[in-house]
């Protein structure tokens, strides 16, 4: 981690060596907030002591943050409070109910924060403009490998602009960790199976329709206690990939939230578990959460 | 006797000892802890009228659409009654539409919200507008992002609440737009929630599914049979449903890269790997003299 970090500051300070003075990064939309970001905002009111918390337990560094708001943490058209804000969902916004819960906060917890545990590597977070991901995971040897989150989680005019989703990410790129830590084969189109395409243009694998599907390891409520997400016995009884415990923590968002938490975040997380539960699952496709009575 | 006792106890006692270890390992906990939870912000308090004569619905929807937004699963009830005193009033209803039209290429979870309590609303003017929604041409490109197309998908997921709204409307007018979809619609994500919306509203019966089964197209039948973690479905009747679809889609056993170091395509996921710098060529093959 140190020898990272020194790395970094040294890239930093190269970067800043050739860069015209006043030249400046390009940033995502910083003008715009979402309603689901705004909702949960709204409940915690820039709450200091938890992004000061937080910033540590997921790595994240004003290297990597500092024209995204890491010098105004508090206004949520920013990166990187919206960014805090999904921390603040998966910390807190779950139920954890025995019943009816995919996984624990301390699955979802472990898997998204930084430091090394049963599920993955340390990592450490950074941004991109780039707007051909939602988001990525680059495996670093020797340092901590990096999670790296795109302006489709931030600007508010995409679906995946909100707290749920947003946090869902880090859960999806998280498991590309777990896959890399067993050494597991995911795939050869960026840590997923690719489609074939045909002479219509579409591009399927079974019955995912993107380029960057996954099997579903279906699994019941509570054939894993909470806080034994990482197990596997090697076989297709007893394993995620990240599509999958995406779509799990989307569901728990959407169906085990705590009571505070807005019908907005909720209904987005909803949505995303489904588009995602119909499109990139190769025996697909997934359940679906909750019911389609409108107002859910 | 004693000593068997005591070799028992022993085995039983080195057990259990070794089950806990296994369940502390399992339930391994994060290493920090972050602030206990202070929510300092205002709790949503009570309902503004959605429908209120003395207040156009240029005023009262927007107040609702904040309120309804903030608004926490024990209040799903709540909603739901207020949204159906409104029921009649069809300037909610064109209000509601055009805060969806206004809003839908600006901030996706706050349509979503709005077609939310229009499709609750069940209005005539409702339907027309959800219909109206649907119908709207589906991007044929965009930006690609992990694989997909992302104003398709964002698109998709606001159509697939607007169909949730036309079914449960239950009109005539209504499910003839959940049923096209179901069969015809561009996108995946507007199909998919077709065939669990006009189940869901037809109680999942055989009549509904005769009737999907002559639309859906072939590799698509699969969605009829998916299970859905519902309110009030218990663990093991939704474990028992799924045991039932997964093994009808079964998944291969997972398999590891081979032993060695990663190759750089294998170190980047969902992010395209960066190019290595080019090392020099070797020189090409080449005789040696004499060697004809």
């Amino acid at each position: 981690m140190m020898r990272t970090a020194i790395c970094r500051i040294a890239l930093v300070l190269a970067i800043t060596a050739v860069l015209p003075f006043g030249a400046s990064f390009a940033v995502c939309d910083q003008t715009s907030v979402s309603q689901a970001d705004s909702d949960l905002w709204a409940l915690h009111g820039c709450w200091q002591d938890f992004f000061l918390w937080q910033y540590q337990e997921y790595n994240f560094s004003s290297d990597n943050w500092g024209n995204r708001g890491w010098n105004d943490a508090c206004n949520d058209n920013f990166e990187y409070p919206k960014a805090w804000n999904a921390a603040f969902l998966t910390t807190y916004g779950l139920l954890d109910n025995n019943d009816q819960s995919f996984h624990g906060t301390t699955d979802y917890r472990q898997l998204a924060e930084a430091p090394d545990s049963n599920f993955k590597d340390s990592v450490y977070y950074d941004a991109t403009d780039a707007t051909d991901i939602f988001g990525s995971f680059t495996y670093h040897w020797p340092g901590d490998d990096e999670i790296t989150l795109s302006c489709n989680l931030f600007n508010a005019n995409v679906l995946n602009a909100n707290p749920a989703s947003r946090s869902g990410d880090s859960m999806h790129e998280g498991w590309h960790g777990w896959l890399t830590e067993g050494n597991w084969d995911n795939g050869s189109a960026g840590g997923h199976r690719p489609c074939t395409k045909h002479p219509d243009g579409t591009c399927t694998n079974g019955a995912c329709t993107v380029n960057g599907c996954d099997y579903f390891y279906f699994h019941g409520i509570g054939a894993y206690a909470f806080g034994a997400l990482w197990q596997t016995d090697g076989t297709a009884n007893r394993f995620h990939s990240p599509n999958q415990v995406q779509v799990e923590y989307l569901c728990d968002v959407s169906d085990q939230p705590q009571p505070w938490v807005p019908a907005s975040v909720r209904q987005v997380a909803a949505a995303d578990a489904a588009q995602r539960s119909a499109q990139r699952f190769i025996n697909g496709p997934g359940y679906t959460c909750g019911s389609p009575r409108p107002w859910n | 006797m004693n000593r068997l006792k005591c070799l028992a106890f022993g085995i039983v006692a080195g057990g259990l000892v070794a089950l806990s270890s296994s369940a502390i390992i399992a339930q391994q906990t994060p290493k920090t802890n972050p602030p206990k939870l202070r929510i300092s912000g205002p709790a949503p308090g009570s309902a503004p009228q959605l429908s209120d004569p003395k207040h156009p619905a240029s005023e009262t929807v927007p107040a609702f659409i904040e309120w309804a937004s903030r608004s926490g699963i024990k209040q799903r009830d709540e909603v739901r009654r207020m949204i159906g005193t409104a029921r009649n009033d069809s300037a909610v209803a064109r209000e509601l539409c055009r805060e969806v039209s206004a809003r839908e290429k600006t901030d996706l979870s706050r349509t979503l919200v709005s077609l939310s309590i229009l499709g609750e609303l069940r209005n005539s003017e409702g339907e027309k507008c959800l219909t109206a929604f649907l119908r709207q041409p589906f991007p044929k490109g965009g930006t690609v992002a992990n694989g997909e197309i992302v104003e398709q998908t964002s698109l998709g997921v606001l159509q697939a609440k607007a169909v949730d709204g036309l079914a449960f409307a239950h009109t005539e007018t209504g499910d003839r737009e959940v049923l096209q979809a179901a069969g015809a619609h561009p996108s995946r994500i507007v199909r998919a929630e077709a065939i669990n919306a006009y189940l869901w509203n037809h109680h999942d019966s055989k009549a509904a599914r005769e009737t999907l089964l002559k639309i859906v197209r072939p590799d698509e039948r699969s969605f009829l049979d998916r299970p859905r973690l519902e309110p009030g479905i218990s663990r093991e009747e939704f474990n028992r449903r799924l045991a039932v679809y997964a093994k009808l889609h079964l998944a291969p056993r997972p398999v590891k890269h081979a032993p060695g170091k990663l190759t750089v395509a294998q170190s980047v996921s969902d992010g395209i790997a960066p190019k290595p710098s080019p090392t020099p060529s070797p020189a090409p093959p080449q005789a040696k003299k004499g060697d004809r």
